[in-house]
């Protein structure tokens, strides 16, 4: 037992080291703000979207067509210009200093380095989309969070003019704020003249290329995933929020992975990938909640102890849509060696049945909608991906019960004897040699 | 003036079915509590707060978020077994135990 409370404080100094981290905290509670744009986005994808023959004319001879396929352009097509802003207003507000500026003047600097065009009446000025989606993500995510460094930097170690003596004070602030902008200014255009003497050409192209596909393939690939979502189990396991730890460090790249699903689905292509991010976790590793707990959610309705049963009724509604708290303490799951093993396989057994299922072609690639947390299962899993999903993730609710019965039929037995006046101890033994036998 | 009791997790989804709770139990006794959740991130926008509660499983930030609050206000994080089973009895007495004497 010792040993085990040392081994969790290490894993509890691990997690908080993580959620500590200024950095990964402002990449990913910028990505979360934005997610209320990439939803609008990706709702009027389907709406835009939707293969019915009878409703795509009803759109188009209606003029709505030319509406329905405004949001995802100016949303999701544009995702890198809210993500610098949004990334630039967390890191400053992480180390305190002006978060409105910060945002302003990382978008300015994203621009600084994105490359101008001139449209084919060879006058008009314009800016291409290329890399303002999830394309220019990376360099946003950079940008976001080297501006928001350095305007603090700026300030707190006074790298500004300072005035002489007898000039207001707040003449010497107003220079002050202007300094961080300026300097953006040169950094940014230095940057943009060095990668213009490269054959990349300019600095999207080059992280685009070495860093952000190799990436996302990576956090793409099933063993990636795998280990993802092992890590998660097992935090839990410690009573850590695992989901929240790890997504901070995983959030860009699934985002990657999901949004480059959208965009195919909206531009009616083939999707590339299997794993959509943190779509194919909501739908089919999380579901019921991270664990894929929600066999066990079935279960505890169904147990004959009063104790499962009562806890059962009370986390079966937010098990449907994702939440398991009640369960991963009232159980519960944490800490204890009696449901380890089906805490860690059942989430990996139904990652690996839908990636199978979506391989071999019996669901599509989820949709990379991104429905929210909350959403009910089913639900979430037809906005997704259509009908068959639905079907898929009702299959892995079966999975998810049938791995965690063997294990919980003991625990219940043992509750209902207890409960029956039996010794804790004694209980624990019969239920132990009954499930043996 | 009223006490005001925050609790905090991951999203703010679990904390918020125990405030109901705890509301539930603050209507029977009478008392002048109020009770709000929200995500672990949101915390400052969501202060004043006469005690900040953590769900167990963000209690590996209890320290920060003392921190945060510069040790002026209790930072506790709640038992499991009472998280898990939403018992907002407990956690309320809890709270006030701690507002009172923490």
């Amino acid at each position: 037992m010792g040993q085990t409370t040392s081994f969790r404080v290490k894993v509890q100094r691990f997690a908080s080291a993580i959620q500590k981290n200024k950095y990964i905290n402002s990449v990913s509670n910028g990505l979360s703000s934005i997610l209320p744009v990439i939803l609008g986005g990706a709702i009027f994808t389907l709406i835009d979207t939707i293969n019915i023959p009878a409703y795509q004319t009803f759109l188009v001879n209606t003029g709505l067509k030319a509406l329905t396929e405004i949001p995802p352009m100016i949303t999701i097509d544009l995702l890198a210009l809210y993500a610098v802003f949004a990334i630039a207003y967390t890191t400053a507000t992480q180390f305190k200093s002006d978060a409105f500026s910060a945002g302003v003047v990382a978008l300015m600097s994203f621009f600084i380095v994105t490359p101008l065009g001139v449209l084919s009446d060879e006058a008009t000025l314009a800016l291409s989309y290329q890399w303002l989606g999830s394309t220019g993500l990376f360099v946003a995510i950079l940008i976001g969070v080297l501006i928001g460094r350095l305007s603090t930097l700026i300030i707190d170690n006074g790298y500004y003019i300072k005035m002489p003596k007898g000039v207001p004070p707040t003449i010497e602030k107003s220079f002050a704020a202007l300094t961080p902008a300026f300097m953006a200014i040169i950094l940014m255009l230095m940057v943009r003249g060095i990668f213009e003497l490269t054959p990349f050409g300019n600095i999207h192209e080059f992280i685009y290329t070495l860093v952000q596909v190799p990436l996302v393939n990576l956090g793409g690939s099933w063993w990636a995933y795998l280990i993802v979502v092992f890590v998660m189990s097992l935090l839990w396991f410690f009573g850590i929020h695992g989901t929240i730890v790890v997504m901070g460090v995983i959030l860009p790249i699934w985002t990657s992975l999901r949004l480059e699903n959208l965009e195919a689905y909206q531009a009616g292509v083939e999707l590339p990938h299997t794993i959509a991010g943190g779509a194919f976790f909501m739908t089919y590793t999380a579901i019921g909640g991270t664990g894929a707990t929600i066999g066990l959610a079935v279960l505890l309705l169904m147990a004959k102890s009063k104790r499962y049963k009562t806890l059962g009724k009370l986390a079966i509604v937010p098990g449907l849509t994702g939440i398991n708290e009640p369960i991963m303490f009232g159980v519960p799951l944490v800490l204890n060696m009696k449901l380890l093993i089906p805490l860690i396989v059942a989430p990996l057994a139904t990652s690996i049945i839908a990636m199978l299922a979506t391989t071999i072609g019996l669901v599509e690639p989820l949709r990379g909608i991104g429905v929210p947390l909350g959403t009910p299962i089913f639900i979430n899993g037809f906005l997704e991906g259509g009908w068959r999903v639905p079907i898929l993730q009702l299959v892995l609710l079966l999975v998810s019960l049938a791995l965690f019965y063997p294990f919980f039929r003991s625990l219940d037995r043992e509750a209902l004897l207890v409960e029956q006046g039996e010794d804790p101890e004694v209980a624990a033994d019969k239920a132990a040699k009954a499930s043996n036998a | 003036m009223s006490k005001r009791i925050l609790l905090a997790c991951a999203g703010g989804f679990s904390t918020s079915m125990l405030v109901e709770k705890m509301k539930e139990e603050v209507k029977k006794r009478g008392e002048d509590v109020f009770i709000d959740a929200c995500s672990e991130s949101k915390i400052t926008e969501n202060l004043p707060a006469d005690i900040i509660m953590l769900g167990p499983q963000m209690g590996h930030i209890e320290d920060e978020v003392k921190d945060l609050v510069n040790n002026e206000v209790p930072v506790t994080t709640i038992d499991m077994a009472d998280y898990g089973m939403m018992n907002g009895e407990k956690v309320l007495d809890v709270a006030l135990e701690l507002i009172n004497n923490g």
